[in-house]
């Protein structure tokens, strides 16, 4: 049956047992989206047209002179300036460049580093349906991924501190000198670096296991009976049907180490210097505390770009994904 | 009984790994039951006399470094559980229509949804805030409102944002269960003369309780972590200060000395919520950490 008379359907049946006529119009299919449309339109359409508007401005709020256009015209009439100053502010910004390379480092070094660390790991957990107490495991497991950011910041803050936190204890024990991880130039960025990793190897193990449990169980017996090699049972049977659910999970992680703010803003804020000075951070800054509202939406505006990109890559993955399911 | 020890070795590893990963958790804990001296001392102490001196500071105390716990409990609860059930409301009654209906715009618009929850929380605060701030102005000036008073940038408008910092994730699992959910069912209703709101609540509603349930859990588990927007527009005075906001500008006292137990004591009592929904609610986690776009448990 096709998509399209599956669409007709209720319409068709809903006539034929003579269904009130608000409830089989399309007003009533309105009725129903309205509330979300609503939300969406204050709290994300207007939002964005207005930060659309604003990155054409020149708008401060700490300078006393009223927001105007980023560009002047003469009496002649002839552009003096791009109204796109702002975008070409950005893209001359050395700082803002270095801010983003710092987040692809950031992003690149978590999420492969967590895909590593929780593929093992999620193989290693596969075999663990029976285990005693599973649940409280897996709990223990999974809670740095659901905690606040700001808690786990302040949790690791208490450990990293240099006079009393334990890991400068056990350094020492060891012999090492004591290292104030969070102001020093080399250390403050892996260190923010590891507590990411923390916070989320648990969701690759996740998606690991949820990748592995799309593997159907005659296909592995199969592979068993076969004597396969464990790398054999990996390319041939396992990596068919539990990649795109891998892809999806390494997808979403690099969203969200991209996204990262509140754990640099709690730990560190960017500091020292601007080491741990990732991109969100630095746009909480542009907008909050030097109130540059121009520039800042202009920047926005392009992260928002880059989330769509990133949403897109994701949707693709979900489509490959939905393809192949019905495929087979 | 060589295969016995070597299960046990194999078992005894994985919760070694998962205590691992705890450790810290354990170690905030561990810090919330010692009393301020001790939480400073070197060697830091493992065994000492428990004390619920930070507790009682905590949630009780008034007055010196101790800020007003039990509101910022109370603003918490409110606004997620509130903004979270009014976003699931609005998401079923779409998702149903996204799902049976199938406008035209339904994939474009799913797409947009989700992509407002891929932007970096400082980049959708920014126009918030300014657009909060000029709606109020506008309305004071329209005598709509006291001038003392604020609308958006009060509970009302806090409310809204974290409903729909709730819908996208809401609207995706949703329509997911909707669309599991065969028409038939529908079409039996109709044929034996059920309306359609019957069909929507009496037929539907009953076979995705699943989903509400996981869109109920972790949009709960979202808001009741959301930190940067809190910070921006929460203010204590209309009660829409949240924990996370406690927690962060609650680490320095009034007189300028850190305060360790009670950022301790606190963010034990704050990470109960989550810790005991991801373990009853366990088999949903997976659909609620990959909104609801992959389905299974583990």
């Amino acid at each position: 049956m096709s998509a399209a008379s599956l669409a007709d359907r209720p319409a068709v049946v809903a006539r034929r047992s003579g269904l009130h006529t608000f409830e089989q119009s399309r007003a009533f299919s309105l009725a129903l989206l309205a509330p979300i449309l609503i939300f969406f339109v204050i709290l994300n359409v207007i939002p964005t047209l207005w930060m659309i508007g604003f990155s054409f401005y020149r708008y401060n709020l700490q300078s006393p002179t009223a927001p105007r256009l980023a560009y002047s015209v003469t009496e002649k009439g002839i552009l003096t300036q791009l109204p796109l100053d702002n975008f070409v502010k950005i893209f001359n910004d050395i700082d803002l460049w270095n801010a983003f390379g710092r987040t692809f480092w950031f992003v690149l070094l978590a999420v492969v580093i967590q895909v590593v660390l929780g593929v093992l790991l999620g193989f290693l957990f596969w075999g663990s349906a029976k285990m005693p107490g599973r649940r409280v495991a897996l709990t223990m497991l999974f809670t740095p991924m659901v905690i606040t950011p700001v808690a786990s910041g302040l949790f690791w803050r208490l450990m990293y501190e240099p006079t009393f936190g334990v890991i400068n204890f056990l350094i020492t024990v060891f012999g090492g000198q004591k290292i104030d991880f969070l102001t020093n130039n080399n250390w403050a960025f892996p260190a923010v670096l590891f507590v990411d990793i923390w916070m989320w190897t648990p969701f690759m193990i996740l998606m690991t296991l949820a990748a592995l449990g799309s593997v159907p169980k005659a296909e592995l017996e199969a592979a068993e009976v076969d004597r396969m090699s464990f790398f054999k049972r990996l390319w041939y049977v396992i990596l068919p049907h539990g990649k795109f659910i891998l892809m999806l999970g390494i997808l979403l992680r690099t969203i969200d180490a991209f996204k990262t703010t509140d754990l640099v803003f709690l730990m560190t804020k960017g500091g020292p210097g601007n080491v741990t000075d990732l991109i969100g951070l630095r746009l909480y800054r542009f907008a909050f505390d030097s109130l540059n509202i121009g520039f800042s939406s202009a920047l926005a505006l392009v992260l928002l770009m880059i989330a769509i990109a990133f949403t897109s890559a994701y949707l693709w993955v979900l489509n490959l994904r939905r393809r192949s399911e019905q495929s087979t | 009984m060589q295969s016995a020890a070597k299960t046990r070795l194999y078992y005894g590893s994985l919760w070694l790994i998962a205590i691992v990963f705890f450790l810290p958790i354990l170690w905030i804990a561990l810090a919330s039951f010692k009393t301020n001296s001790d939480i400073l001392n070197i060697p830091p102490s493992i065994i000492f006399l428990p004390t619920f001196e930070q507790y009682a500071k905590t949630i009780f105390g008034t007055g010196e470094g101790v800020s007003n716990t039990i509101a910022y409990f109370r603003n918490s609860l409110i606004l997620s559980i509130g903004s979270v059930l009014m976003a699931i409301i609005v998401s079923f009654l779409a998702a149903y229509a996204f799902s049976r209906y199938k406008p035209k715009a339904t994939n474009f618009l799913m797409f947009l949804m989700l992509s407002t929850r891929m932007v970096p929380a400082s980049a959708s605060i920014i126009p918030v805030f300014q657009m909060f701030n000029a709606f109020d102005i506008i309305l004071h000036h329209a005598g709509l409102l006291d001038k003392d008073t604020t609308f958006f940038r009060g509970f009302p408008g806090v409310f809204m944002l974290y409903t729909m910092f709730s819908v996208p994730f809401s609207l995706w699992i949703l329509k997911g269960f909707i669309d599991g959910v065969s028409q038939r069912y529908d079409e039996t209703g109709y044929v034996n003369g059920a309306s359609r709101l019957h069909v929507i609540f009496k037929v539907v509603l009953p076979q995705v309780r699943p989903g509400l349930i996981a869109a109920f859990i972790f949009n709960l588990i979202f808001v009741w972590n959301e930190f940067l927007f809190n910070f921006i527009l929460g203010s204590t005075k209309t009660n829409t200060q949240m924990i996370p906001y406690a927690l962060a500008v609650g680490l320095v006292d009034s007189g300028g000395n850190l305060n360790w137990g009670y950022i301790a004591s606190l963010s034990v009592l704050y990470v109960l919520l989550p810790m005991v929904m991801i373990f009853v609610f366990q088999r949903y986690l997976l659909v609620g950490m990959t909104f609801g776009t992959v389905r299974g448990e583990v």
